[in-house]
């Protein structure tokens, strides 16, 4: 529990940071989308760009002009920051003590490799429990000007629970790293190229029908705004494959840093 | 009954040696000295001990428990303090000294308030705003605290200054005699002479002597200089007395025996300048051991 909440503390002005950039973004997210509301200009000039594009962009599948379909194709770039704060996060709470060289101090007290690994998943859990919640609230505090229907309530609550499952691979994936690669300066380097990887590696997928079996090796692609939309829940294969990965990839962290030797 | 019992323990970092087939003991009571240039693979022993690394082969046992098995209740009753210490950024003297304590199962406050008190620690103050002796001063409250049956220390006053060695070795000779067992490794050899009972010596990743801290001073060679015009090294060419180099109006040797031989020799004519001063570790292993 001291771990877990000292954990807590030493987060909480990164979790402010990463609330204040959803905040700025979803603010003005939706100040912009005051000019394409109910304009048919911009779907005349969304219907001349190139058809890749749209589809990299998920605009095929959404109505710009109404603030449900805004929100559409707003979920790909919550995806994207909410990621990478999990995965900088995750990957950040284990090899910090390395970094700050605290470790020595730290592992000479009475308790397993384990137990810390253990309580500080559980600290970033909880921060990223807070930045889902704030990132759904100021969604829907900003879209209430436009008057939305209760459909696009529902609508924000399934993006905001894909959303943090999305958090919980990237977070469980960014612990795996840093219990895995002994080098601490490596561990955020690895990690966020590995997430900015699959993150093209969505974009790909999206392009040809050829590429679409890459849509499993990317947690991007496992929850389409516009399929969920349309089917108002998500595909069971996928929310079983995030299941798999987040308890693998926490398995296997833990089982190697209760392994391996800590750098000093 | 061995607090400390180690068996050809070896540890290597990929190629690279740590310590090699190392074997020792250390007795419930002892002030033990570890000993050894920088290097050497004394700091790689203490990391096994508190399972931080794991040993390549061989074996340790603390408090007669596996090192491997047993980490975090050996842990509970070793209090260790690192050459260099560093704490969370952030955190006061008194924040980090309770989350420390919490991990034991005693109440320490009292313990801890105690030592804060004899080290002349201020427990309101940041820790990023200490000065690297005022950590150290942290490190050995935090950790004394939990008044531990063993206590191991790695290069422990590094940083401290005259006043505050003394009163650091004042505190571990009080918890020797309450009954704590005492792991000090270091490279100066004066102060481990000063504090132990034995002392094992280690060079390059292996122990190669194990001695008695009375036959190590009977041993102890001086390292003396002198300075002086027209100077005569025959005259000094006596039993006990080697490695001698001239050089520019001043001769530098060993010396090992009884120092009032040398010192008559010294007044016989007028110097300039004389120094006797304990040679350095290297010294030692250069003249005893190769």
């Amino acid at each position: 529990m001291n771990i877990f909440l000292r954990e807590i503390k030493s987060n909480i002005k990164s979790l402010l940071i990463w609330s204040g950039i959803v905040l700025m973004i979803s603010t003005v997210g939706f100040a912009k989308f005051s000019a394409y509301a109910d304009n048919p200009d911009l779907l005349a000039i969304l219907d001349n760009l190139p058809a890749a594009m749209l589809e990299a962009f998920n605009l095929n599948s959404f109505n710009l002009t109404t603030v449900t379909g805004f929100y559409g194709v707003m979920f790909a770039y919550f995806g994207l920051i909410l990621s990478i704060s999990a995965v900088m996060w995750g990957s950040d709470i284990i090899s910090k003590e390395e970094r700050d060289k605290t470790l020595e101090f730290s592992m000479s007290l009475p308790v397993s490799r384990g137990q810390v690994v253990w309580a500080k998943t559980a600290a970033v859990l909880f921060s990223s429990i807070v930045l889902a919640l704030f990132t759904w609230g100021a969604i829907v505090v900003n879209a209430k000007q436009y008057q939305p229907d209760s459909k696009f309530y529902e609508f924000v609550a399934l993006g905001s629970l894909a959303l943090f499952i999305m958090q919980m691979i990237f977070l469980s994936i960014g612990i795996l790293i840093a219990c895995v690669v002994k080098q601490h300066k490596l561990s955020g380097s690895v990690a966020v190229s590995l997430l900015l990887g699959t993150y093209f590696i969505s974009i790909l997928s999206s392009l040809s029908d050829k590429l679409e079996f890459l849509k499993y090796f990317s947690p991007f692609t496992y929850f389409n705004a516009a399929d969920f939309f349309r089917d108002a829940k998500f595909e069971p294969v996928f929310v079983w494959l995030s299941a798999g990965i987040i308890v693998i990839a926490l398995a296997a962290g833990f089982f190697t840093y209760s392994k391996r030797d800590l750098y000093i | 009954m061995s607090i400390i019992e180690v068996n050809n323990l070896t540890k290597y970092y990929g190629k690279a040696r740590g310590i090699e087939d190392v074997s020792f003991s250390v007795d419930e009571g002892e002030v033990y000295g570890f000993i050894g240039p920088n290097g050497a693979g004394k700091s790689t022993t203490i990391r096994l001990f508190l399972s931080l690394i794991y040993p390549t082969s061989g074996e340790a046992k603390i408090f007669g428990k596996d090192i491997n098995q047993h980490g975090v209740e050996i842990r509970q009753e070793i209090g260790y303090l690192p050459s260099e210490v560093f704490y969370y950024e952030g955190m006061k003297v008194l924040d980090l000294l309770k989350y420390s304590e919490s991990f034991y199962k005693k109440d320490c406050t009292k313990r801890m308030m105690e030592l804060a008190e004899i080290m002349e620690l201020d427990l309101k103050r940041k820790i990023d705003d200490l000065s690297y002796g005022n950590k150290k001063k942290v490190g050995i409250v935090q950790g004394l605290l939990h008044s531990p049956k063993l206590i191991v220390l790695d290069e422990p006053t590094s940083g401290l200054d005259p006043l505050m060695q003394q009163k650091f070795f004042n505190l571990i000779r009080e918890e020797n005699e309450r009954g704590a067992t005492v792991f000090f490794s270091s490279h100066i050899l004066g102060e481990v002479q000063k504090m132990c009972n034995r002392v094992a010596i280690i060079k390059e990743g292996t122990v190669i002597n194990i001695q008695d801290i009375k036959s190590l001073q009977k041993d102890n060679y001086k390292k003396i200089r002198i300075e002086a015009e027209g100077l005569d090294e025959k005259r000094f060419s006596v039993e006990g007395v080697n490695n001698m180099v001239k050089d520019n109006g001043s001769i530098n040797f060993f010396f090992k025996g009884d120092i009032n031989l040398i010192t008559k020799l010294i007044s016989e004519k007028e110097v300039e300048d004389v120094t006797i001063e304990e040679p350095t570790l290297e010294e030692i292993f250069m003249h005893y051991y190769v």
